[in-house]
This record gives structure tokens, C-alpha cells and sequence, in this order.
């Protein structure tokens, strides 16, 4: 009776009702950004007086958002393939692997998921202070793998539990090369896995804060850098404007998500 | 070029997993031990960075304010997320979707974008001031920001899915027969919710209330962004020990204490439900 | 032209440099004024000379030290706080500045010393959003302290710095010839009497954020903020009566990697022009004596510079010596 919905008599309208609630509250601040990111209050006075399209206009005539989104862009891509090659690889090991401790290898690949980020950002900066990695490219790479490798990993074995290792050594049989196999047949069979792995691996890269707060240099700093810093030193609406077309890729990865999944299930 | 890591078909497979392993050892283990071990090596060699964490009233507040928090967190989400988790498990697909996909985008969205909508929202003059005002529930603009209120706000916003998501997934693989044979036996609605669904979700309400609670402990962005300079969190006491103060011993300490705790939690996890599929 | 123009030249030029080029950073607090710095003190620097300005920030002492004490120094030129500078010289973290490039004899004598010179100075003056007082409007300290007759939140700079611990005592009635030895426990009393309703600014975009949205009606505020609010056409209301007059200085961490480039780049900064610029575009004051005569009289007179008679000065030399203890204390009574 509680799992069937048509049966629950007047608590399906506690339960709708604490949805739509919930529903309205996660929306909320997503269209208030939007309709702040048009307001034409300098100091953010909702609603505003008038609408303007001025905070785009300063976004894309201030050359330093643009490199912060390149940077984020580029650092977030090549974490993205490092990601889903190691993440690959080591799944291959934790998954088809004959070695003693595979568990406990697995427990020890996790460990940067589940440890407060806060932690990781402040070791890697006390690091990279002494070999001078802070502020590069290399830096904010190695730092954001070590947080994405994780979800890459658990994407990919996850996939690879449920493949069938015996239609590889079938293909082995008819004369390919294990690596061939793996890669004509396995991969594709897998492929999910490994786009999962590689959208959240991008995400991770391109939306985190508080590593790239440590590692951030003049030269070199990515979006979510200067949202910060322009959060705390110049409450300007551009930030509105900036987190509006962050919301706008959101919502196109996600329907290219869900158009891929459909593709897929036909 | 890829030789050396092809093992026989059926060897070890230990080779393929050395590039990730000397990855986390380098950027990872390293670092992280070479911090801690400042904790009892700056300023000078000893426990006086965790006597005075442990001794002072201004540390032991901070500590208080992160688990306040991170427990007041905890206790909202689940609140909330029991019962959408619930709808969720037993509504039309098509509904369904249109809740997942609500859930995904805000997940799925800049935290900071979040964050610092949050923050206009939630100022004096901001528009949840000024609702609760014009329908009358106050008279006064409420203290919204600046303090732990705002901050307990902005993050069960961000947690509510890492709730929402675990529980769904347990709800969802529950035998309805289960609750028919409930039903059939004479146990009212309530009674049912109490004796069997609320101890057949227990595993997914306490995978995730541990993961709420664990990333709310050593949260940094929402804090810093919502909350008052008279109560600050466990995450912006070390990021201001390090990067303000220079006091790499103390930082180092504050971050060994969140560590311990944190992984004190997954054990604790990891024992009562070991076996239990979840 | 623009700012934003400029910045994109920079940028530009930043990226088509060759190697042997030279390139400095300078870092400073961020925001509007090292918006204005950029565009009046380091472009035409830049195309004076050829070297490239890198922008970085926002200060940080603490990241400052770290990198002295590593031997990793990279910030050129900062912009600090007059006090912190005149205590970092004495702690051996600035490298001495080098007079033979940069012209003592224009400066205001107030702003100088081995390791800094002044960057511009600004006053903490009273502010209010007359919306929200229709009936009296506040007029002096002591009114910022009166929640009865003026109610509502107060904002002031969140750090321990020259300003607010000053006001507090002259709001209690110590004279201005008197305050310093400052008498700390008199002036937390004071505080402590309006401490719940105090909300922190840590930076000028946010105090102007704070009064213009009635966040904070009435409180303590950097004049320029004030004046850039009144330049947007919000309605502001000023008092100049006891504005309390700080600097901020131009110093040169120990082991900067560009120290000539950074010599010249403070040379060029303070000079007449610059600074004229610079106060006109933030409504700062200059600290070239020389610049006064390079603006307009109007503009002149929106300046802390014509505030001398109700003006009081922090005694920064008292502040390098204290500002530890002065500090340990503030963040402790703020936590509390």
C-alpha cells in the first residue's frame, strides 16, 4: 500500500506537496540568477528598476572572463582524457586483476573522494610551494585528477563488472591480439561507463573551487577562480551574467545526456 | 610503447593499475603526510598545536558551529529527502523525470553561481525578507546572512541530492509485496511506515546522512560565502590558519582532526552496514 | 580609452611578448581601485618603458611572508596598508626602496619611509542611506553608535586596521589630540555596546553592496566607495566631520624577481600625473604634492585634502609597533 502511489489516500498529498515544495526551492536561486543576470541594479536590488543587457556586454568586453573560461576549458579537457585513460587501465586491474589486496586498492584509489577537499588543496599547495608547481598548468592538472580519478574509476568498473569477459577471449580466440580485443570489443561495450567517466571527470575539473583557489596565479586562473575572487572584491551583477551561461551549458549537457542515453536505448 | 604494461591475459593486471597508483602516491599520499607531520613538527616539535585547538574556547567554538551544522544539515535533508525519495520510487516515470531532471540541474550547476544566488536572496532587503513580509509571517527583516542560519540554508541546498539520490535507490528496491503482506496482516498506514518501510530505507537514509554529514564537516565554499566572522567552520579555520596567518602547525593540526573524524565515520559506516548490499 | 580596452591590450601584449621582454606583477586589493591603478598608473608605464604589467591579487599578507620565508617570491609591486608596510620594513620582509629612481622630495612626507611610500591616502568617513532615515540624519561618530535614535545594522572594515577602533574612542568623547596611547579596553566597551548589530565589510565592493541595498543603513566607510556610489547616482549621505585618514603604500617584497622593473614602476606610480589620474578616477588622495595643481577645483574638493580641518590622523607609526598585539586582540573579541 505505502508503494503504490494510487493507494495512499490523502498522503500522496503530503507527499506531492513536499515535492513540489522541495521542487520550488531547488529552482529558486537557478531563474532568480537569471532574472538578476538582466536586472539593471548595480547593487543587486531585487527586482530591479529596469532590465539591461549590460552585465553580458561587460562580461564578453573583459578579455580576463574569457581566458578564465579558456583556461578552465582546456585544464578541464586534458584532466577529462587523463582521467578516463588511468581511470580505464586501473580499472582493467581492479576488475580483472588476479592480485592479493585488490580491495583494499580500490578502498586506497577512493580515498581522495571521500577526504574533505579543503585538505587535499591545502597539502598540494604546501607541496607545489616547494617544487614550485603552484600557479602552472601541470599543477591544476595533477590536482583536479586526483579528485575526478575517483568517480572515473567507480563509472568504469561499474560498467566493466557487467561485461562479460568471455565474449573478449572469444574475439582473442578468432586471432586478435588482447589489446585489439580490448579495444574493438570491450571498449565499446563499455563505452558508457567511460562517457559517464569522462563528463563527470570535465565537471569535476571545470566547476571546482577550492583547489584552483590554492593553485591560482595572475597568469593563469580558471573560471570558478574569478567568479570567487570577483565575488569577494567586486559584487559586480557580471557575476549574475556569468552564472547564467553557466546554467545555459548545464542544460545543454544535460539534454545531450539524456538525447545520448535515448539514442542509446533504441 | 604500451608493452610493458600488457600482462599475460591472465597475469596479475597489477601493472595496469601503477599509473593511478604512482599518481596518488605523488600528488596525493605525499602531501598529505608531509602536511600532517607539520602539525606536530611547527613551530617546534611537539602537541602544542592540538593542546591549544583542543584548549581554547575561541577552536573548541569553531568545532561546535561544524558539527551544529553539519548535524542540522543532516537532520533537514532527510527530512526532506525521505519523503520526494519516496514519491519518487512509486510516481509515473514521466513525473518522476521531471523531478530528476529539476535535481540534476541544480546539482549539476556552479556551486558558486548557487551560492551567490543564495546570498542576494537571503540579504535584509532580499526577496525572502521581503515574501515573508508581505504575507505577514514577519515584521522585522530576519538576520538571514553573516551567520549559521544562512549557512545551513545554502547547504542543504547543495546536499539535499547527495540525500535524495542514495535513498531512492534503496526505496526503490523494496518488494511492494512486503508492504502488502503488511497491510494484509492489519498494520495501518502509519504503523507501515514505521515498522517497515522506515527500517527497509534505513541503509540508504544512513549512507546518506553520512555523506551529508561528512562533506558538510569539511565544507569550505558555502561557509565562507554565507556565513558571519563570529562563527566560522572547521574548513575556513585551516584555510586561515594557512593562507592568512602562516600557522602551517596549526592548520596542519585542524586538518589532521578533520581527517580522523572523517574517516572515524566511514569505518563506523563501513562496520554497521558491511554486508548489507549498500 | 576604456578600461576594458586596455585590459585587453595587456592581455594581448601579455601573450605576444617575447621572451627576453620584460614583465613585472603588481598586486593589489582588486576591484574598482586596482582597476584604476591598471589604468592610470601601470598602461602608461607599460607603454613608456615595455614592460608588461601583470595584475594579481588581492593581497594577502600572509601569502606575502609565505613566499619571503620560501625564498619564492613572486609579487613585484603590492599595495599594502601604510602601517603594515612600516612593520614589515622592521621585520626585514620589504626590500629598501631605491631612492635614486624614486623622487623623495615630490611626495608627501607623511607617506614615506626606507621600505614604503605612500600609494594614496583615503579617510574612513561616516555614511548613510538617507532612504532609510527620513526623519534626522545621522551626523557624527557618536551618532554611528546610537542604535536608539538610529536604528539598524552598522558596517564596518572587518580587519584590524587603522579607522574603526579610532572612531569608537572619539565617539566616547576621547579628544583627537588623545588617542593615542589607543586605550583598547575603553574602545571594545564601546563596541561592545552595538556589537549585534554590526555586519563586517571585508572589502569596498561589499561595504558599497551593504548601503545601497539597506543592508546596513548607516556605517564606516572608504570616502572613494562613497564617492563611486554618488557617481552611479545612488543617494549617499556624507559626513566629513572626524574622517580618520589611512594610506595604503607601495612596497617591494624581499627577493622580488623584477626589483628595477619594480624600482620604476613605483617611480612612475607616485609621479604627478598618475596620481592626479588615479584620485580622479576614485576620489583618493593623491600623495604627489605636485598633483594638486593638475586637477580640477571641484574634483579637489570632494578629496580627504579638503577635509584637513575636521580630519584626524591615524598614527601609523603607533599601528606598526602595535598592530600584532592590536590584532591578536580584535580577532579574538570578534570571535567571541
Amino acid at each position: 500500500m505505502l508503494m503504490n502511489f494510487d493507494k495512499l489516500g490523502t498522503w500522496r498529498w503530503v507527499l506531492a506537496g513536499i515535492a513540489v515544495l522541495m521542487a520550488l526551492f531547488l529552482l529558486l536561486p537557478i531563474v532568480f540568477i537569471v532574472a538578476l543576470s538582466f536586472g539593471d541594479s548595480r547593487w543587486l536590488i531585487f527586482p530591479p528598476p529596469g532590465w539591461t543587457m549590460r552585465w553580458y556586454h561587460e562580461l564578453f568586453a573583459d578579455p580576463r572572463w574569457l581566458q578564465s573560461a579558456w583556461t578552465s576549458a582546456r585544464i578541464a579537457v586534458v584532466v577529462m582524457v587523463l582521467s578516463v585513460i588511468l581511470g580505464l587501465l586501473a580499472s582493467f586491474a581492479l576488475v580483472r586483476g588476479q592480485f592479493r589486496g585488490r580491495a583494499v586498492l580500490r578502498a586506497f584509489f577512493l580515498t581522495p573522494m571521500i577526504l574533505p577537499v579543503v585538505i587535499i588543496a591545502v597539502a598540494l599547495y604546501a607541496f607545489f610551494l616547494r617544487i614550485g608547481l603552484n600557479g602552472t598548468f601541470t599543477g591544476f592538472v595533477a590536482a583536479h585528477l586526483i579528485v575526478a580519478l575517483p568517480f572515473s574509476i567507480i563509472a568504469i568498473t561499474g560498467a566493466l563488472k557487467t561485461f562479460d569477459p568471455a565474449i573478449e577471449d572469444a574475439a582473442i580466440l578468432c586471432g586478435a591480439h588482447p589489446w585489439e580485443a580490448r579495444a574493438r570489443v570491450t571498449l565499446p561495450a563499455i563505452s558508457h561507463g567511460v562517457f559517464s567517466a569522462a563528463i563527470f571527470s570535465f565537471l569535476i575539473s571545470w566547476d571546482e573551487v577550492v583547489l584552483a583557489i590554492f593553485m591560482a596565479s595572475p597568469t593563469l586562473q580558471t573560471l570558478p577562480v574569478r567568479v570567487w575572487t570577483t565575488l569577494r572584491q567586486d559584487l559586480t551583477p557580471v557575476i549574475a551574467a556569468a552564472s547564467t551561461l553557466l546554467v545555459l551549458l548545464t542544460v545543454v549537457l544535460m539534454i545531450v545526456a539524456a538525447l545520448i542515453r535515448k539514442g542509446k536505448s533504441r | 610503447m604500451l608493452s610493458f604494461l600488457m600482462p599475460a591475459r591472465r597475469g596479475s593486471g597489477l601493472g595496469m593499475a601503477l599509473p593511478a597508483l604512482v599518481l596518488l602516491l605523488a600528488f596525493f599520499v605525499v602531501p598529505v603526510t608531509l602536511l600532517l607531520t607539520r602539525s606536530v613538527t611547527e613551530p617546534q616539535p611537539g602537541l602544542q598545536n592540538y593542546e591549544t585547538l583542543l584548549g581554547s574556547a575561541t577552536y573548541l567554538r569553531v568545532f561546535g558551529n561544524t558539527f551544529l551544522v553539519s548535524g542540522t544539515v543532516t537532520l533537514v535533508t532527510a527530512l526532506i529527502a525521505f519523503p520526494v525519495a519516496w514519491l519518487l520510487a512509486i510516481t509515473t516515470p514521466r513525473l518522476a523525470g521531471i523531478l530528476f531532471g529539476i535535481i540534476l540541474l541544480s546539482m549539476w550547476t556552479n556551486l558558486l553561481a548557487r551560492t551567490y544566488a543564495w546570498m542576494v536572496l537571503l540579504q535584509q532587503t532580499g526577496l525572502i525578507n521581503r515574501m515573508l513580509m508581505a504575507v505577514g509571517v514577519i515584521d522585522q527583516p530576519l538576520q538571514l546572512t553573516n551567520n549559521l542560519i544562512g549557512v545551513t540554508i545554502g547547504m542543504v541546498y547543495i546536499m539535499l541530492p547527495f540525500m535524495i539520490l542514495p535513498l531512492y535507490g534503496v526505496i526503490r528496491k523494496i518488494d511492494p509485496a512486503i508492504l502488502q503482506a503488511a497491510a494484509l496482516c492489519g498494520a495501518s498506514k502509519g504503523q507501515a511506515l514505521r515498522r517497515v518501510l522506515l527500517p527497509l530505507a534505513a541503509p540508504g537514509i544512513a549512507s546518506g546522512a553520512l555523506m551529508v554529514f561528512v562533506m558538510s564537516l569539511g565544507y569550505f565554499v558555502t561557509p565562507a560565502l554565507l556565513g558571519g566572522t563570529s562563527n566560522m567552520m572547521l574548513a575556513e579555520l585551516i584555510v586561515q590558519q594557512v593562507q592568512s596567518l602562516v600557522n602551517w602547525g596549526m592548520g596542519a593540526a585542524a586538518a589532521f582532526i578533520l581527517l580522523v573524524v572523517t574517516l572515524i565515520l566511514y569505518a563506523l559506516q563501513l562496520r554497521l552496514f558491511a554486508g548489507r548490499g549498500v | 580609452m576604456t578600461l576594458k580596452a586596455l585590459a585587453a591590450l595587456t592581455l594581448i601584449s601579455a601573450l605576444a611578448v617575447p621572451a627576453h621582454a620584460q614583465q613585472m606583477v603588481f598586486t593589489s586589493w582588486g576591484g574598482t581601485t586596482q582597476d584604476a591603478q591598471t589604468e592610470h598608473w601601470a598602461a602608461p608605464f607599460s607603454e613608456a618603458t615595455g614592460t608588461t604589467v601583470v595584475q594579481d591579487g588581492p593581497t594577502d599578507y600572509g601569502k606575502i611572508r609565505a613566499m619571503v620565508e620560501a625564498g619564492a617570491t613572486n609579487w613585484d609591486v603590492v599595495d599594502v596598508e601604510y602601517d603594515w608596510a612600516l612593520q614589515a620594513g622592521e621585520a626585514g620582509l620589504l626590500e629598501p626602496l631605491d631612492f635614486d629612481i624614486i623622487d623623495r622630495d615630490v611626495l608627501d612626507p607623511r607617506f614615506v619611509s626606507d621600505h614604503a611610500v605612500g600609494s594614496f591616502y583615503y579617510s574612513f568617513v561616516l555614511g548613510w542611506n538617507p532612504a532609510q532615515f527620513p526623519d534626522a540624519q545621522p551626523a557624527t561618530l557618536a551618532d554611528l553608535f546610537d542604535t536608539e535614535a538610529f536604528p539598524g545594522n552598522r558596517t564596518f572594515y572587518k580587519w584590524s586596521a587603522p579607522g574603526v577602533i579610532e572612531a569608537a574612542l572619539l565617539a566616547d568623547g576621547v579628544a583627537a589630540g588623545d588617542l593615542y596611547p589607543l586605550d583598547l579596553d575603553r574602545a571594545f566597551a564601546k563596541l561592545d555596546m552595538i556589537k549585534g548589530d554590526i555586519i563586517w565589510w571585508e572589502g569596498g565592493a561589499q561595504s558599497q553592496q551593504l548601503l545601497a541595498s539597506g543592508e546596513a543603513p548607516v556605517g564606516l566607510f572608504w570616502n572613494g566607495r562613497l564617492a563611486a556610489l554618488e557617481a552611479e547616482g545612488m543617494p549617499v549621505g556624507i559626513s566629513w566631520d572626524q574622517n580618520i585618514t589611512a594610506a595604503d603604500a607601495l612596497v617591494v617584497p624581499k627577493g622580488a624577481p623584477n626589483r628595477d622593473a619594480a624600482m620604476a614602476f613605483i617611480a612612475a606610480a607616485t609621479g604627478a600625473q598618475p596620481q592626479a589620474d588615479f584620485a580622479a578616477a576614485t576620489g583618493y588622495a593623491p600623495i604627489n604634492t605636485g598633483s594638486a595643481d593638475l586637477m580640477e577645483a571641484d574634483l579637489r574638493a570632494t578629496l580627504p585634502d579638503a577635509q584637513t580641518a575636521v580630519q584626524v590622523n591615524a598614527d601609523m607609526a603607533y599601528w606598526a609597533a602595535n598592530r600584532d598585539e592590536i590584532g591578536n586582540r580584535w580577532y579574538a573579541w570578534q570571535a567571541e
